[in-house]
């Protein structure tokens, strides 16, 4: 058979994101659980003081970006350790980069109905102009593009789902409720704001804040909080697709 | 350049751990499936059947040695032999939240068919497994052997021109394996080829055009199951349960081999009556059966298939 198939990058990619999203949408419970956490922290900041509440808003909507991470992290372990999915799909015409980008891009569509629910909330609410809707869909773009190819990294470390649960929330409440997300970037220590601007979570909630009028960035603060959520969104984004190519085999 | 579905030379799996010796899982294995072939790897649990269908699958490096798809390296242009296999991985599992309908379909999907093509092999492979009735059901909801069959089913429609499945009739009822077994007959009928692993000696029997049996690492023998049953060196089995003392007594009889504490002698029709009179003497049941692959195995490797490591 002298058939030589070329390789096309992300084919197949559009019909294993539909496959997830089907997966994702069977999972209404999941999907409907998924913003306790942000409907907690806006109840906690409704109560101590309503005038945050815009803050806590988009932070909500930042964090929901965020926390989809967790879910390809987990989505991606279970399908390759509980289901060996991933030998099925793999050892296809299926690249390994649209299995990565597509279980992302299911995940994503499959918790899009909260997520737009509190964008729908955060409108109603307190109204969201052109520029911080651009500026928002730019950071949650980021956001997103960092958690979930960070969570797919991770899901790869793991030999059994048990162990990968505690890392999992650790890091993701942890840099998503820890830092200025929810409330005002002025809240958080000085020496630190550095920090909170290259986490990214807390580099897009303090872009969306400078826009709505919560926080005032210096143009060095501005750059280093989009420039740091630029490269890491697009860095670990071109690292999960090198590893996912580099991880398809395994050498072990 | 060959044109052999599948060529393995001297391919070595070395696992290495920290802490912890090294473990040969592939000691040198070659073997040749031609176009068109159904070829089982018979084997004990922990032979190295998985770990050699993971690297010829391209899901494994080698450690050393070479596997040729179609003519393509699978070590070196992976990406040329993915479109031309698929796999049913060992203890693989059906997305939970997808029915079998849906699993089958957006596989296809997923692999470049188009909607309608998708559907109508969909459907074919579903019927062929007899999941039509449970095609709309969460695979969540579904037995254990229905799930396999759903692997089964999402793997065959496809048609690849080479198919892998490890252990692919595993929990799975005698019926269902039937089926499984006429699908894959089938499907080497319109052309596809399949290697496949088991550790059923029946599955091996009558599904199997040839067989590998391989043992820690290696391929002890390769032919078809009438082959290596001949090479038995008689055809009947009597087995006699605690009859190890008779070893010595019985040799002249025919090939003797020991499972545990059961004696097996290989015999012909011919002495089976006299044989039978010394078990009896010796207040011993002894039972008698055709020669089957169970004691081509037995003889070949030394020990019986279910026998753990």
């Amino acid at each position: 058979m002298a058939v030589v198939h070329r390789r096309v990058p992300f084919r197949g990619l559009v019909a294993f994101s539909l496959t997830e999203l089907r997966v994702q949408l069977h999972e209404s419970t999941a999907i409907v659980t998924s913003l306790i956490i942000q409907v907690v922290l806006l109840l906690f900041v409704f109560i101590l003081d309503r005038s945050l509440l815009p803050v806590a808003l988009f932070g909500a909507i930042l964090f929901s970006m965020f926390a989809l991470g967790q879910r390809v992290q987990n989505e991606a372990a279970f399908v390759r350790i509980d289901h060996k999915l991933n030998e099925l799909y793999l050892a296809g015409p299926l690249t390994p980069e649209a299995y990565f980008l597509g279980m992302s891009l299911g995940v994503l569509g499959g918790y899009l109905v909260p997520i737009l629910v509190l964008v729908g909330a955060t409108v109603y609410l307190v109204g969201i102009s052109l520029v911080t809707a651009v500026v928002l869909l730019a950071a949650a773009t980021g956001v997103w593009l960092f958690a979930c190819s960070f969570g797919y990294f991770v899901s790869t470390l793991f030999r059994d789902m048990r162990t990968i649960w505690p890392y999992a929330s650790i890091f993701y409440n942890l840099f998503g409720v820890l830092p200025p997300v929810f409330y005002p970037l002025s809240y958080w220590s000085g020496p630190l704001i550095p920090i909170a601007l290259v986490m990214p979570p807390s580099a897009a909630a303090a872009l969306v804040q400078s826009t709505i009028g919560w926080a005032t960035l210096s143009p060095w603060e501005l750059a280093l909080a989009a420039g740091s959520l630029a490269l890491e969104g697009l860095g670990t984004f071109a690292f999960a697709v090198y590893w996912a190519r580099r991880t398809v085999r395994e050498d072990a | 350049m060959t044109t052999e579905a599948l060529l393995a030379r001297e391919v070595r799996k070395t696992y290495k751990s920290r802490g912890a010796p090294n473990v040969d899982a592939l000691s040198g294995v070659s073997l040749v499936v031609h176009p068109g072939e159904r070829v089982a790897l018979l084997g004990r649990n922990g032979a190295g059947k998985t770990t050699f269908l993971k690297i010829a699958s391209t899901l494994l490096a080698p450690t050393a040695g070479t596997v040729e798809v179609f003519g393509h390296d699978a070590g070196a242009r992976p990406d040329e032999v993915r479109p031309m296999i698929a796999v049913v991985p060992q203890e693989g599992k059906p997305f939970f939240h997808l029915t079998p309908r849906e699993q089958v379909s957006t596989y296809l999907r997923a692999r470049g068919y188009d909607r309608a093509e998708a559907k109508s092999r969909t459907e074919d492979a579903l019927g062929q497994m007899g999941l039509l009735e449970v095609a709309g059901r969460l695979s969540i909801t579904l037995s254990g052997g229905q799930r396999q069959r759903t692997m089964v089913a999402t793997v065959i429609a496809t048609e690849a021109p080479l198919l892998f499945l490890d252990e692919p009739t595993i929990g799975m009822d005698p019926f269902a394996r039937r089926a499984v077994w006429e699908s894959l007959r089938t499907l080497t009928r319109r052309g596809s080829t399949i290697l496949l692993t088991t550790h059923y000696l029946d599955e091996a029997e009558a599904l199997s055009q040839r067989l590998y049996i391989i043992e820690r690492g290696r391929v002890l023998v390769d032919g078809t199951a009438a082959t290596l049953k001949q090479e038995v060196g008689g055809s009947l089995r009597v087995s006699i349960p605690g009859g190890e003392r008779l070893t010595e007594s019985v040799r002249s009889f025919g090939s003797v081999m020991t499972d545990g504490d059961v004696l097996h002698v290989i015999t012909t029709p011919e002495r089976l009556t006299e044989l039978m009179g010394i078990a009896v003497r010796e207040h011993l049941t002894a039972t008698v059966g055709p020669v089957t692959l169970e004691e081509a195995f037995l003889r070949v490797v030394g020990r019986s298939i279910d026998t753990e490591e």
